[in-house]
C-alpha cells in the first residue's frame, strides 16, 4: 500500500490518536495472553504506555489501574537519566522495580524498551505488571523496612541489543515464592515490548511518521489545551483540606492546599504526617500519580490519557511526609494510604468545582482469608468488598462500587467453592448512605460463617471505621465501615482467628452524599424509600419527608 | 418439490427470503416492520413473497424465523411486569453487580436498573452447600406465600427463581417451579439452573431475569405467528433462530426466548461462513454495517467464533461493563456504534469523532430532508459520489444533496476550519478506522490472525466501507454476496436446528475417570439432543459435539478445549492434558507449565444437518435487473486521487459471471453500493458474487 503523512488536522490527528491508544490495547491484550499469573489476567493490575524519545507520555492501554497513569513519565525521567539515548541500542531493554523510580512498592515491574528507526530513538514502549511475588515477607504492610519487603531490582538492562541477562533471572528466581508464575510474568513483558515495538514501527510507516515526536506534541498539546480551559472555568484561589485516616497505632493526617491560578493547578501535601516504621509509606511517585488520577476525574475524565492532560498540574510532598517516604521506609502497602489523597483533593476542591468533585466513597474492604478447606486443602485468597460511591452534585452514587481503586468482589458461588467458608447474606445497607439532594451509594452487609471445620484466620486492613466517607456541601456522611465476630466489635486492622462456627460481619460504609437532603427530589426519595434504599424513618429524620404506606405518596 | 422460508425482523425492515430446492432458486422481499405486532408485517409478507412465486403457503416446509423482538424489549425495557424468588440473605444481589467500574475516570458512572425490581424480589428459605449438599431445605410454604404475594399485591406475569448453586443441584428451584406450576398454573417461571447452569450468580440470575422479563411477550407473539401461520395453510415446521446460530422448534423456543437475543446479526454471520466454505475460504472477518451499527464476526475454520457472553442496553456509549449481561451461547460479535446513521461531531478533544450517536431512521441523515440535521455517515457518503442522490434504496428514496452538505459544513467543517470535501472524507476515514481497530482488538485477544483471511462485507453501509477497512487490517480479499441488505434473512436458511448448553462443575483432572466423564456428559447429551429429537431429526443425522472449560488448578484463566468426536470415554480421559495444551498455546504463546489441571465447565452441543441452499445458487428478484451492465457515470472521490474522480456506476443485476471490473467504480444494488477503488480489481464469480482481491 501507498505510504501516506496524515496531515495533523481534526482529521488525521483523531485517526492516528485512536489508533494509537488502540494500538497500547493491543500490547496488553499481548501482555494478558503471554502471562502466567491470575493476578494480571484476572485482575488486569498491569498497564502499557507509549512514549516518545523524550519519554513523554503519548498513549496508554484504556484498561489500566488508576495509579498507572501518573508513574510511568516520572519512570522514564530515571530511565534516561540512567540511560541516556546514546548508551541505548536497539534490543535492549531497562527493567525496575525499585520503589521510587516505578511505582511506589516492589511488586510491581516496570519493563521499558527502545523503539529505533534509521538509527534513532523514536519512542519508548513502557509496561507495568504486579507480580505475584517479589519474596520479602509477603503482600500486607506487617514490614518495618523496605529490606523486609523482597528484592529490589535497580534500573538495569534486562536485554542488552538482543541478550538476555540470564544471571539477572537467576536472581529472582532465587529470591521468590512461585518463580515459574514471577519469571513467566517477566518473560510476558518482554514479549508485550517486543510486539509493542514492531507495531509502533508499522504505525510510523502507514502514516509516514519518521518518528512519534511531531505526533506527541499535537497529541499532548490538544489534551493539554483542554485540560487548562477546564481549570480555567474552576473557580481560582487556595483551597486546603485535612483529613484524619486509621493508622496502624494512631490517626495519620494528610493535608493538602490545592492552588488553582489561571490555567494551572499546584497541589501541596505539606502540613501531612510522618513516615510510620509499617508498609503503608507512600513514595512520591504514587503521591504524585494519585493526584494527577484525581485531577484527570474533574478535568479530562473524557479523554485519553497522556502527559498533557496532566502538564498543568504540580504535586509538591515535603520529604519524609507519608505523602513522600524516604528509603528504608517500607511501602508495601502503600496504597492503603495513598487511595486517600482522591478524597483528600476532591474535599479541598468542592468550592472550585462544585460541580465536578465527588464526595468521599466508601473505598474497598482488602481482606486476606487464610485456612484448610473441609477437604483439608489449604488456600490462602484475597476478598474484596466494596462501600457505596459518593455522590456528585446532582448524580447519586452507585451503590456498593469502589473507588479510587476497582477490584471486583468474588462471586458467592465461587468463593464458596474456593474456600468452603459459607457466606450466610450480602444485602444492602438500608439508610447507609449519605442523605443528600444527591445521596451516596449503599454500602453492604456480608456475614461469613467458618463451616470449613478448621480455625480460619483473617488479616484485614479496613479504613473508615473512626472516619466515615464525608459529605458534601451539607450531604450527610455515609455510615461507617465495622468489622464483628459473633456481633462483637473487632479491630479492623490485624489478624483475627475464626474458630469453626465462628461468623464474621463486615459492614461496608455507604457514600457520602451530596448537596442539602431538604432539596431532594420528592419522588426520587419515594423511589428509595420503596425499593427500600431509605426507611420511612430515615426519610423523615434526614430528608423532612413523609412517606405513607402507598407508594409514592408523600406529604410534608 | 420443497421451499423454505427466512423471515427476518429488523427495526425498520422485515426481510424474506423463500428458497427452492428444487430450482435452487432463492428470491426475496422487503417490507416495513410493524412494531405494535410483528407478526402482522411476518404474515403479510409471507403471503405476499409466496403469492408472486405463484405458490401456496402448504407448499413450505419450513418457516426460519429471527427478530430483534427480544432485544428491543429489553432495551427499552418494555417487558413483562416479573417477580423473582431467591435464596434468603441473597435478594440484593442484582442490585450489587460486580462491583467493579467499567470507567475508572467518570465519577458519574452509572449503571443498568435491573429488570426486576428490589421490591419485586422474595426471599425463601432454603440452602445449598457449594458441592449441592442441602443445608437448608426448601421452604415449600415460604414459597407459596412469597409467589402468593408477588402476583396478588404485585400483578406479576412471569417468575425467575433463582437459588445458589442450583447449577450444582437444582433440586430446590425444581421443586419451587412444581409447585407454582401447580399452583399458579398461569405464572410463566423460569429456574436459573435451567436457563444456563454456570456459576457466578450475578450473571446467572441476570440472565434468568431477562428470560422472565421477556417471556410472556415472546409466548404472546410465537402463538399469534404460529395461529396466523396455521391460518393461511401452513403445515410445515416454524423454527426460531437462537443467539448461537442454531434454530430451535417455537415450541422450545418459548421457554428460552433470552436465546433468541441478536439472532438477526447471528444468523448474518452464519450466512457469511456459508459462503466462506462455498468459496474454500474457511478463515473470515464477517463484517455488517446498517444504520446504526456495525457488527464483526470471525470465522475459524468454516465457523463463527462463539462466546458465553453478550451485553444488553449499555448504559453508557459502547462501553464494556455498561449493560446487563446474558450468560447465553452466543456468536461471538463485536458491535461498534457506526453505521448510515451515525453522527459525526466534535468530541471532548476538539477533533472529529463518528457516532455512537446515531440520527436513526427518524429523522435520519440529513439528507433524507426528513428534518435532521446533523450530519451523518450517509450525508458523507452522498457528498463523496458513493451513494447516488437517486439511486438510494433503488431509486426508492431521493437523497437531497444540499442539505447533507450543509449539514456537514455546519456541524463539523466551519467549525474545524476543514474545507467541505476534507471533513466528508475525513468522516468517512475515521469509520474505517474505528471498525479496523475494533476487528484488530477483538482478534488479538482471540488469538486470531486475520492477515490471511478474506472479508465477507454486506449490510446497506458494509459495501461502501468494506475496501477501505479490508486495506487498513491488510486483508487480502473480500467478498461482497448478491443481497447486502437480506443477508440474515438468507442465514435462517442455512441454520442447522441446534441446542448448546455448559454446566459449571469444577472437577481436578487427577479426580477424574472415564466413569465420571461420561455421567457428567450423559445428562448433557440428553438435554441437548432431546430438543432435536422432538423436532424429528433422525437420531443418527444429529451431531453432538462436546467441550470442556480446563485451567491449570488455581488460575483464574479458562481455555475451552474441544473433544474430538469419540464414545471412546477412556481415549478422551487419557488425551486431556494433550489437548488441553494445544487450545492453551494458540491463545497464549509462552504459557505452558507444568502444573495440575482441572475441569471447571462441560458444554454439549447438539447441531441437526445443516440445510443446503444446493451448489449453483440463482438470486432473484433481489431487484430490478437492468437492462445495461452500466447504468451511468458520477463523481466519487478517492483518497488515492486526491479528488473527485469520475466513475462507472454499473448495475450489479445485470452483472454476467467473469466479469471483470477495475476501479475506480461503483457497483448498485438495491440496499447498497460496492465502492471499488482506483487500483483495486473485482471480479463477478459464478454465483454472482464480488470477490476484490487486494494487492499487499
Amino acid at each position: 500500500m501507498a505510504k501516506s503523512t496524515e496531515t495533523l488536522d481534526a482529521i488525521g490527528l483523531a485517526i492516528m490518536w485512536d489508533r494509537l491508544v488502540a494500538l497500547t490495547d493491543e500490547i496488553v491484550s499481548t501482555l494478558v495472553r503471554t502471562s502466567f499469573s491470575t493476578i494480571v489476567r484476572e485482575s488486569y493490575d498491569l498497564t502499557v504506555v507509549v512514549v516518545d524519545a523524550q519519554g513523554r507520555l503519548m498513549a496508554q492501554g484504556s484498561i489500566s489501574a488508576p495509579p498507572f497513569i501518573g508513574t510511568a513519565p516520572l519512570t522514564m525521567k530515571h530511565v534516561l537519566k540512567r540511560f541516556p539515548p546514546e548508551t541505548l541500542a536497539p534490543g535492549d531493554v531497562i527493567i525496575t522495580n525499585d520503589p521510587w523510580q516505578g511505582t511506589g512498592h516492589l511488586f510491581d515491574v516496570n519493563v521499558v524498551r527502545p523503539v529505533f528507526r534509521k538509527g534513532r530513538i523514536a519512542g519508548f514502549t513502557l509496561s507495568i505488571t504486579h507480580l505475584p511475588d517479589i519474596g520479602g515477607v509477603g503482600f500486607g504492610a506487617s514490614a518495618a523496612e523496605i529490606y523486609h519487603e523482597g528484592l529490589r531490582i535497580p534500573l538495569r538492562k534486562i536485554v542488552s541489543a538482543g541478550v538476555l541477562d540470564e544471571s539477572l533471572l537467576d536472581l529472582i528466581r532465587a529470591n521468590v515464592r512461585v518463580p515459574e508464575q514471577v519469571i513467566g510474568d517477566v518473560m510476558a513483558n518482554l514479549t508485550a515490548n517486543e510486539v509493542g515495538g514492531r507495531m509502533l514501527t508499522e504505525f510510523m510507516d502507514e502514516y509516514g511518521q519518521d518518528d512519534l515526536g511531531t505526533l506527541s506534541a499535537a497529541i499532548r498539546g490538544q489534551a493539554e489545551r483542554v485540560t487548562r480551559e477546564r481549570i480555567r472555568a474552576m473557580r481560582p484561589g487556595r483551597y486546603t483540606n485535612r483529613i484524619e485516616i486509621e493508622g496502624i497505632d494512631a490517626p495519620i493526617t494528610l493535608a493538602c492546599a490545592v492552588e488553582i491560578a489561571g490555567d494551572g493547578v499546584t497541589i501541596d501535601f505539606t502540613g501531612t504526617g510522618a513516615c510510620v516504621p509499617r508498609g503503608i509509606n507512600v513514595p512520591y511517585c504514587y503521591t504524585n500519580a494519585m493526584s494527577l488520577y484525581s485531577m484527570k476525574c474533574l478535568t479530562s475524565w473524557d479523554l485519553p490519557n497522556n502527559e498533557g492532560a496532566t502538564a498543568p498540574i504540580k504535586v509538591i510532598a515535603p520529604e519524609g511526609c507519608i505523602l513522600n517516604a524516604q528509603p528504608p521506609f517500607p511501602t508495601g502497602g502503600r496504597h492503603s494510604t495513598g487511595h486517600f489523597v482522591s478524597p483528600l483533593v476532591f474535599g479541598a476542591m468542592k468550592d472550585a468545582a462544585p460541580d465536578l468533585v465527588q464526595s468521599d466513597t466508601g473505598m474497598i474492604d482488602i481482606l486476606n482469608f487464610r485456612g484448610m478447606r473441609r477437604d483439608g486443602g489449604e488456600f490462602s485468597t484475597m476478598w474484596f468488598s466494596a462501600g457505596g460511591f459518593g455522590a456528585v452534585n446532582g448524580h447519586d452514587g452507585p451503590n456498593v462500587t469502589p473507588g479510587p481503586s476497582n477490584m471486583a468482589v468474588v462471586p458467592v458461588e465461587i468463593w464458596e467453592d474456593v474456600t468452603g467458608t459459607l457466606i450466610e447474606r450480602k444485602t444492602l445497607l438500608a439508610d447507609s448512605a449519605g442523605a443528600g439532594e444527591a445521596r451516596g451509594g449503599l454500602g453492604q452487609e456480608v456475614v461469613f460463617r467458618n463451616d470449613t471445620g478448621h480455625p480460619l484466620t483473617v488479616f484485614s486492613m479496613a479504613n473508615r471505621t473512626e472516619f466515615p466517607p464525608l459529605g458534601f456541601h451539607e450531604g450527610r456522611d455515609g455510615a461507617r465501615r465495622a468489622h464483628m465476630i459473633n456481633g462483637g466489635p473487632i479491630h479492623p486492622k490485624g489478624q483475627n482467628v475464626l474458630a469453626p462456627g465462628d461468623r464474621l460481619t463486615l459492614r461496608q460504609p455507604g457514600g457520602g452524599g451530596f448537596g442539602d437532603p431538604k432539596r431532594r427530589k420528592r419522588d426520587k426519595i419515594a423511589r428509595d424509600v420503596a425499593e427500600g434504599f431509605v426507611s420511612r424513618e430515615a426519610a423523615l429524620r434526614d430528608y423532612s419527608v413523609v412517606i405513607a404506606d402507598d407508594l409514592g405518596e408523600a406529604a410534608e | 418439490m420443497t421451499y423454505r422460508i427466512g423471515v427476518d425482523i429488523g427495526g425498520t425492515f422485515t426481510d424474506f427470503a423463500l428458497f427452492d430446492e428444487a430450482g435452487g432458486r432463492l428470491s426475496v422481499h422487503k417490507q416495513l416492520t410493524t412494531p405494535d405486532d410483528p407478526s402482522r408485517a411476518v404474515l403479510d409478507g409471507i403471503g405476499t413473497l409466496i403469492g408472486s412465486a405463484g405458490l401456496r403457503l402448504d407448499a413450505v416446509e419450513a418457516v426460519s424465523h429471527g427478530t430483534t423482538l427480544v432485544t428491543n424489549a429489553l432495551i427499552e425495557r418494555k417487558g413483562a411486569r416479573a417477580g423473582m424468588l431467591v435464596t434468603a440473605g441473597f435478594r440484593d444481589v442484582l442490585d450489587m453487580g460486580l462491583e467493579r467500574r467499567y470507567d475508572v475516570f467518570d465519577l458519574r458512572l452509572a449503571f443498568p436498573d435491573p429488570l426486576i425490581a428490589r421490591r419485586l424480589r422474595r426471599e425463601v428459605k432454603e440452602r445449598l452447600r457449594h458441592d449441592g449438599t442441602v443445608i437448608e431445605p426448601l421452604d415449600l410454604n415460604g414459597t407459596r406465600t412469597a409467589v402468593t404475594e408477588l402476583i396478588e399485591r404485585e400483578r406479576i406475569e412471569a417468575l425467575a427463581i433463582c437459588f445458589l448453586h442450583s447449577f450444582t443441584n437444582p433440586a430446590h428451584e425444581d421443586a419451587a417451579r412444581r409447585l407454582v406450576e401447580a399452583e399458579f398454573p398461569a405464572l410463566l417461571v423460569s429456574t436459573s439452573a435451567d436457563i444456563f447452569p454456570n456459576a457466578r450468580e450475578f450473571e446467572r440470575w441476570t440472565t434468568t431475569t431477562m428470560n422472565a422479563y421477556v417471556q410472556p411477550m415472546a409466548e404472546r407473539y410465537l402463538a399469534r405467528l404460529e395461529s396466523g401461520l396455521g391460518a393461511s395453510g401452513f403445515r410445515g415446521r416454524l423454527y426460531i433462530m437462537t443467539s448461537s446460530g442454531g434454530t430451535l422448534e417455537a415450541s422450545a423456543a418459548r421457554h428460552y426466548p433470552v436465546r433468541m437475543l441478536e439472532s438477526g446479526p447471528a444468523a448474518g454471520a452464519l450466512m457469511s461462513a456459508h459462503h466462506g466454505r462455498t468459496l474454500g475460504l474457511a478463515q473470515l472477518l464477517s463484517f455488517d454495517m446498517g444504520g446504526t451499527t456495525a457488527k464483526g464476526a470471525l470465522v475459524r475454520n468454516g465457523a463463527p467464533l462463539k462466546a458465553y457472553e453478550l451485553e444488553v442496553g449499555r448504559v453508557h456509549e459502547f462501553k464494556r461493563g455498561s449493560g446487563l449481561p446474558a450468560r447465553i451461547p452466543v456468536i461471538d460479535m463485536i458491535e461498534i456504534g457506526a453505521g448510515g446513521g451515525s453522527i459525526a461531531e466534535i468530541d471532548s478533544r476538539g477533533l472529529i469523532r463518528v457516532g455512537p450517536r446515531s440520527a436513526g431512521a427518524r429523522p435520519g441523515p440529513a439528507c433524507y430532508a426528513l428534518g435532521g440535521t446533523a450530519a451523518t455517515l450517509t450525508d458523507a457518503n452522498l457528498v463523496l459520489g458513493y451513494l447516488g442522490a437517486g439511486s438510494f434504496l433503488g431509486g426508492a428514496m431521493a437523497l437531497d444533496l444540499p442539505a447533507a452538505e450543509r449539514a456537514i459544513a455546519e456541524s463539523v467543517a466551519t467549525p474545524l476550519g476543514l474545507d467541505l470535501l476534507r471533513a466528508a472524507s475525513g468522516i468517512h476515514a475515521i469509520v474505517n478506522e474505528d471498525v479496523a481497530r475494533a476487528f484488530r482488538i477483538h482478534a488479538s485477544e482471540r488469538g486470531f490472525d486475520y492477515r490471511q483471511c478474506s472479508m465477507v462485507a454486506f449490510g446497506g453501509s458494509g459495501p461502501l466501507h468494506a475496501l477501505g477497512i479490508a486495506k487498513k487490517l491488510k486483508v487480502p480479499r473480500v467478498v461482497f454476496p448478491m443481497g447486502a441488505g437480506v443477508m440474515s434473512a438468507f442465514g435462517l436458511l442455512v441454520s442447522p436446528l441446534g441446542f448448546e448448553t455448559a454446566r459449571t462443575k469444577r472437577i481436578a483432572l487427577s479426580d477424574l475417570s472415564p466413569t465420571i466423564m461420561a455421567e457428567n456428559f450423559a445428562p448433557l447429551i440428553a438435554q441437548t439432543r432431546g430438543f432435536l429429537e422432538r423436532a424429528e431429526v433422525p437420531s443418527d443425522r444429529i451431531a453432538i459435539h462436546l467441550k470442556l472449560d480446563m485451567r491449570y488448578v488455581g488460575q483464574g484463566y479458562e481455555i475451552e478445549v474441544p473433544l474430538p468426536r469419540s464414545d471412546d470415554w477412556a481415549a478422551l480421559t487419557v488425551a486431556l492434558p494433550a489437548l488441553f495444551r494445544t487450545e492453551y498455546a494458540k491463545t497464549f504463546p509462552l504459557g505452558v507449565l507444568d502444573e495440575p489441571l482441572e475441569i471447571l465447565g462441560w458444554k454439549a452441543e447438539a447441531v441437526g444437518p445443516e440445510p443446503s441452499l444446493g451448489e449453483r445458487l440463482k438470486i432473484e428478484a433481489v431487484g430490478r435487473a437492468g437492462t445495461a451492465t452500466l447504468k451511468g457515470r458520477r463523481r466519487a472521490y478517492f483518497a488515492e486521487a486526491g479528488d473527485y474522480v469520475d466513475c462507472p456506476v454499473y448495475d450489479r443485476y445485470a452483472l454476467k459471471p467473469g466479469e471483470t471490473i477495475a476501479g475506480p467504480a461503483l457497483v448498485e444494488e438495491r440496499e447498497s453500493t460496492v465502492v471499488i477503488g482506483p487500483h483495486d480489481l473485482v471480479q463477478v464469480d459464478a454465483a454472482l458474487n464480488l470477490i476484490a482481491e487486494l494487492k499487499g
